[in-house]
């Protein structure tokens, strides 16, 4: 088992020297470091501007990673995307598959290289987080529970980029496909949940009853109603409603949407999210909730039980945070197959003594 | 079998879809001899050294390796098998001797020994001023010589050398023969293929020719090494050695630079010739076959392919 790892780690150690050293690699990491910290200043300073407490470094903190989390799953794909069929492009794939290395080894050791360039990038946003942290106003649980989803979805966008690169023959298509899963999952998914809630409606009638304050005497001055109310002919108007609440499940695949969920969030009095992860995680939320296709808003019953707010209710962010339920591990836990299954092919389609070969490509 | 055989290859087939790369191969390698595998382009020279390399896997047949075969035991027979591809790659941004340390790590070797292994094996190939170098910056031939320490890493038993000379200019050529020898002499069993015949013919001890993925049996080989060939006849005065190959009553073709060749049936034959020329008075300064050996097996084999003999 020992030796199982050496070989790893000698595979990890050989991927890293010959991309870590390179300057494309040390140019998009100083990048990232200057990009985020003007991102972070220019956040910061808006806020102040507005007046803002220490308590916003958590929204500042949300942004960054998000701002990461993009950064990550834009270079990510480059890294990792051409792992495989390019080794074997420059003709060093076949000379490692001849060595004692398994092409499990050789595959795992090429994800592993390429999680730990990604997680590069997040090292050179921690200055810039470090600083959130410092100003306070950031829960000990949210900081733990993004950062890890953070890491754990650059190893996706790497596994699914090592994978594809050892499925797909030419480098370029191995590297476009990995930037078309990543936008599948991060734009596609609102653009199907969008067309997906709009393809499915519903009618959905609304009754009003409201009060005739025409008749019924003098306004009583602490209730601003009629001393004797009288309800006026129920109105009905029906309309077309899209429901999201069948769709809402294609969201619980974005990367976005995953991160935002996983993290706990923080409310204000109002029961309203403190940072950007509750405001995304708010919205997946509230497309569970299914339209109520028969409302009937009785104004009238509601004024004669001495109801002042006119039988309108209204539900904070927090309630129905609390009666909705979380989807981030479902997400997650799809993005992981996906991972597995495209290493587990890449795996099976680098594997020596060599049945099938992928079309127009050589072994060595 | 002989026991010594260390290469076993029997009645190998492999195709790529329509395109049927190595049709029938069988051969054997011993232990400390230098086999030349010889055909033209596309003949299936390099899908061979690939199945032999535990990379591909053949459609029908067997191989054994050192005792293993590839297909099931690719693990033993790689442990036994250093294999030198026609392809030059290398890791480009990682120096020589990082190559040759990694190459040994990933043959289970300890960092210990695989540095010192990295150290002798820069030595050996001649690399000793390049090792801190990337391998990027590398000449052609400089690759060459990497790529056989590369193979030689874990001092292997089978040695496949696909290719091993081209780039090489004739020092590293003279030095590529020598080390090989000298490989063989220690015990290892060396399959070298390459289009440089002449080459071929000063570094191996036998050949298997290969002519559209199908190896030419023993008997076929004899047949044409029996055939007479041409010999080169080079005299001080081109007069003399003409008038006495008329009164000898051989055909000789008109001379040129080279001088002049005639066809003669084996080396008996041939050593009757010149002492009858000496004997004659002419004034010989060369005497010698035409072509190499392997090339005048290869051209006649592939004669008697195209137009049209048995395959």
């Amino acid at each position: 088992m020992t030796r199982y790892f050496d070989t790893l780690g000698t595979i990890v150690q050989l991927e890293l020297q010959q991309r870590i050293r390179s300057v494309a690699w040390l140019v998009l990491v100083s990048v990232v470091f200057v990009l985020v910290g003007i991102v972070t200043a220019l956040l910061w300073f808006s806020i102040t501007a507005f007046g803002g407490s220490v308590a916003d470094s958590a929204g500042v903190y949300s942004t960054i990673i998000f701002f990461v989390l993009l950064v990550g799953t834009l270079v990510t794909p480059a890294i990792s995307g051409a792992a495989i069929n390019g080794d074997r492009d420059a003709g060093t794939l076949a000379t490692t598959q001849v060595t004692l290395a398994t092409s499990g080894q050789i595959v795992l050791g090429k994800f592993l290289a390429a999680w730990t360039v990604a997680l590069t990038f997040l090292v050179a946003s921690l200055p810039a987080l470090l600083f959130t942290l410092i100003a306070g106003g950031v829960p000990g649980d949210t900081l733990a529970a993004s950062l890890g989803v953070l890491v754990l979805e650059l190893g996706v966008v790497a596994a699914v980029g090592v994978g594809l690169s050892g499925l797909i023959t030419r480098p370029l298509f191995s590297v476009v496909t990995t930037y078309l899963v990543v936008a599948a999952l991060s734009i596609g998914t609102l653009i199907a949940f969008t067309l997906g809630g709009l393809a499915f409606q519903s009618q959905q009638t609304q009754t009003y009853i409201g009060i005739d304050y025409s008749v019924g005497g003098d306004f009583d001055p602490v209730t601003g109603y009629p001393e004797n109310i009288v309800c006026l002919e129920p109105e009905v108007n029906t309309y077309p409603v899209p429901r999201f609440d069948y769709v809402w499940g294609i969201l619980a695949a974005n990367p976005y949407i995953v991160l935002a969920d996983a993290a706990p969030t923080s409310f204000d009095s109002y029961g309203n999210p403190q940072d950007l992860f509750g405001a995304i995680a708010l919205g997946v939320r509230s497309a569970q909730v299914s339209p109520e296709l028969n409302s009937v808003t009785d104004e009238c019953a509601a004024a004669k039980e001495g109801d002042t707010n006119g039988a309108y209710s209204y539900e904070t962010p927090r309630q129905i945070f609390d009666r909705t339920v979380p989807s981030w591990f479902v997400g997650l836990l799809i993005h992981v197959v996906l991972a597995a299954a495209a290493l587990a092919g890449a795996i099976a389609r680098t594997r020596t003594p060599a049945g099938t070969l992928p079309t127009g490509s050589r072994v060595a | 079998m002989s026991a010594s055989a260390v290469i076993e290859v029997e009645s190998v087939a492999r195709s790529f879809g329509d395109v049927h790369a190595v049709r029938d191969a069988s051969f054997t390698v011993n232990a400390g001899s230098v086999t030349a595998l010889i055909g033209p382009n596309g003949s299936g020279k390099t899908t061979l050294m690939l199945m032999l390399a535990t990379l591909l896997r053949p459609d029908s047949g067997t191989i054994r390796i050192a005792g293993h075969d590839p297909v099931s035991d690719p693990r033993a027979v790689r442990s036994a098998m250093g294999w030198m591809p026609d392809v030059l790659g290398s890791w480009g941004t990682i120096s020589v001797r990082r190559t040759l340390e990694i190459t040994g790590r990933l043959y289970e070797r300890t960092q210990t020994q695989s540095r010192e292994r990295a150290q002798q094996l820069i030595e050996l190939v001649g690399l000793d001023e390049l090792a801190e170098q990337p391998t990027r910056v590398l000449s052609r031939g400089q690759k060459q010589r990497l790529s056989l320490a590369r193979a030689l890493v874990h001092e292997p038993s089978v040695l496949l050398l696909d290719e091993p000379a081209s780039g090489l200019d004739p020092a590293a050529r003279v030095e590529l023969r020598t080390l090989v020898r000298r490989l063989a002499s220690e015990g290892v069993a060396v399959l070298v293929s390459s289009h440089v015949l002449a080459e071929l013919d000063e570094m191996a001890d036998s050949a298997v020719y290969l002519e559209r993925g199908v190896t030419a049996s023993d008997e076929r080989i004899e047949a044409s090494r029996a055939q007479s060939r041409d010999w080169r006849i080079r005299a001080v005065d081109p007069a003399a050695l003409a008038a006495a190959l008329k009164k000898l009553r051989i055909a000789a073709s008109p001379p040129d630079h080279l001088g002049t060749a005639v066809s003669v049936a084996g080396e008996a034959e041939a050593a009757q010739l010149l002492a009858k020329l000496v004997g004659a008075g002419v004034a010989i300064s060369a005497f010698g076959p035409a072509v190499g050996d392997f090339e005048h097996t290869f051209l006649d084999l592939s004669r008697t392919t195209t137009e049209g003999g048995p395959r």
